[in-house]
């Protein structure tokens, strides 16, 4: 596979989906992080702090995709497209192993259990390396996450997934 | 935890957050699949996992910077997290004892908003970096 494919995918978009926050996932989450704060699960905690509802914990955003992503909520035609899969599907094929090298989010505002948000995806690089004799294949997808109603954004994702062969 | 606020002006260089420990185990790996819909069987399948080539299961990546996660909110405060990025060094397993290690790197303002910027890890008991990243939180300030 020449570095054609990895030009190719760069600012390809990964997809729109449209998510609920839901109140019951947040305090899940909060316990699967080990977080016991009464601020993910009592809005009266939540109001007490000064915010105006039940906040996500900062590392919510990266799983908010897997819950939430109703069919009624998504735009007709919408879609997914996997430029990601396009590249690392024939190299994972070939072995290797797939690893989560960076993860970065930048808030603009809290998530709170309540917001309808739409998440519009792009691979933002894609590039190659070699590593003490291997191919190390890096992927950079960036999701923007905006508030359905108002189109503000509220948090933006950057995965940074390697292909090590 | 997360009721103590955190002032500007209280900040100062090279602070230390508090420590957040916490023993891995396998429920907490059953746990985090679930809350996270991350259901990739090498880290709730000891079977495929050792027929993978691992020792056993392992932590998800997003699970160590979640925790870490908890340890910047409790510091910082819930809902003041502006950035936080972190790479992903070393698999965490079972039975390890996981610590954060959260420093003050510096304190700024952007306009009327009040800044501080954190070096932030998670390392096992023999001080091997597992999550190594920074973060900045917007705190209040007394002013």
């Amino acid at each position: 596979m020449g570095d054609d494919i990895l030009d190719a995918i760069t600012g390809r978009s990964t997809g729109t989906t449209v998510v609920t926050v839901e109140r019951g996932q947040l305090a899940l989450f909060a316990s699967a992080v080990k977080d016991p704060s009464p601020i993910y699960r009592d809005p009266r905690a939540a109001a007490a702090a000064g915010l105006p509802g039940i906040p996500a914990p900062p590392t919510y955003p990266f799983v908010m995709g897997n819950f939430g992503a109703f069919p009624e909520l998504q735009a007709e035609g919408g879609g997914s497209d996997n430029p990601m899969a396009e590249v690392l599907g024939p190299l994972l094929a070939g072995g290797g192993i797939i690893l989560h090298g960076e993860q970065e989010f930048t808030y603009h505002r809290p998530v709170y259990a309540g917001d309808v948000l739409v998440g519009r995806g792009t691979v933002a690089d894609a590039y190659r390396k070699e590593s003490k004799g291997r191919t190390m294949t890096f992927v950079v997808v960036d999701t923007v996450w905006s508030d359905r109603e108002t189109d503000e954004p509220v948090c933006t994702s950057r995965m940074n997934i390697i292909h090590r062969g | 935890m997360g009721d103590a606020v955190l002032y500007y002006e209280d900040v100062h260089d090279g602070d230390q957050a508090p420590v957040l420990t916490h023993v891995l185990t396998r429920t907490d790996l059953v746990t985090y699949a679930g809350a996270s819909g991350d259901l990739n069987p090498m880290h709730h399948d000891e079977v495929k996992a050792q027929a993978a080539g691992q020792p056993s299961v392992f932590g998800h990546g997003m699970f160590s910077m979640g925790l870490l996660g908890t340890a910047l909110t409790d510091y910082v405060g819930i809902g003041n997290v502006v950035r936080f990025r972190v790479r992903f060094a070393r698999q965490t397993w079972p039975d390890e004892s996981l610590s954060s290690r959260i420093v003050v790197t510096g304190k700024r303002t952007e306009g009327d908003q009040h800044l501080v910027d954190l070096d932030v890890r998670l390392l096992n008991a023999d001080g091997e970096e597992k999550v190594v990243g920074e973060a900045t939180a917007r705190v209040p300030a007394r002013g």
